[in-house]
């Protein structure tokens, strides 16, 4: 038996929209991330623990509100108050991570294989994001991240890069093709490459 | 459309919310005798003011809290948003 990643049905390679006439480097470049470690740490209401003396591989816990500290690529993304997602290609970080962060005051949990992935590069990013989600995307920066909502979905988007432009977008696997189609049926206009 | 400010994360969309209803009904008081009137209150019974109002509203799409609402019912003005522990 195979595993199959939430996807693989829907993200097929090559060129797409109006990408005729247009320099590669001009067109989006849509891809499915895989096997990435996912993992939700959330900091009881009453325990006492300082966060700021906590660290995953040196990366402080961001106690700032839409904020990402990462080294590399492992990321800790700021999703509510004693609310973090960790995302890392490191797969063992985990056992790490449930050692650090004892079950006294603290909840993890692996939503690795719950979320359905997509990258996007490309100077149109934010353009794609505005077309189905109420957030000013002008005032997102390199390193913010934000939950919202994008045609009806609930994302979580990391801001990765912002020159040139690279976002990620987590979905609810479950969700994962709704979100695949509304984002590229938004990145149309500008061209796309799914890689 | 609504532009509310959630005390965590900053100016949000509506869109981004979900009405929780009247942010200024108590539940009666624990392990203490409570009249049928008094649980129909606090069950059913909702003001509908014209005016300013407290309402209860829950950033679902963004940071799952709730948070106290004050809201002009006739202009829709938000003049105040507070964590849902805190009083307005």
């Amino acid at each position: 038996m195979k595993s199959q990643s939430p996807l693989d049905i829907v993200h097929e390679k090559g060129l797409n929209g109006d990408y005729e006439g247009k320099n590669e480097s001009d067109i989006l470049k849509i891809n499915e991330v895989k096997n990435l470690l996912i993992v939700q740490i959330v900091k009881f209401k009453d325990s006492k623990i300082t966060i700021s003396n906590f660290k995953i591989n040196g990366i402080e816990m961001s106690e700032e509100s839409n904020m990402v500290k990462s080294i590399n690529e492992t990321r800790i993304l700021w999703v509510g108050p004693n609310n973090w997602l960790v995302t890392s290609t490191d797969k063992n970080l985990l056992p790490k991570i449930k050692e650090t962060f004892k079950e006294t005051d603290f909840a993890v949990t692996d939503l690795s294989h719950s979320r359905a992935i997509i990258e996007i590069e490309g100077k149109n990013c934010r353009e794609v994001l505005k077309k189905g989600c109420p957030y000013n995307f002008n005032d997102l920066k390199k390193n913010n991240c934000v939950n919202s909502i994008f045609h009806g979905i609930t994302l979580t988007i990391d801001m990765m890069n912002d020159s040139p432009e690279k976002i990620r977008l987590f979905a609810l696997r479950s969700f994962g093709e709704s979100m695949h189609h509304s984002i590229t049926d938004a990145s149309l206009e500008f061209g796309y490459k799914n890689i | 459309m609504l532009y509310i400010e959630c005390p965590y994360c900053g100016l949000r969309s509506q869109n981004e919310f979900a009405y929780g209803g009247d942010g200024t009904v108590k539940r009666p008081t624990l392990n203490k005798e409570v009249s049928d009137k008094e649980w129909d209150n606090f069950v059913y019974n909702r003001k509908s003011p014209r005016g300013k109002h407290v309402e209860l509203w829950h950033h679902i799409s963004g940071c799952r809290q709730w948070i106290k609402v004050q809201r002009d019912t006739v202009t829709h003005e938000i003049f105040k948003t507070v964590s849902a522990d805190k009083e307005i």
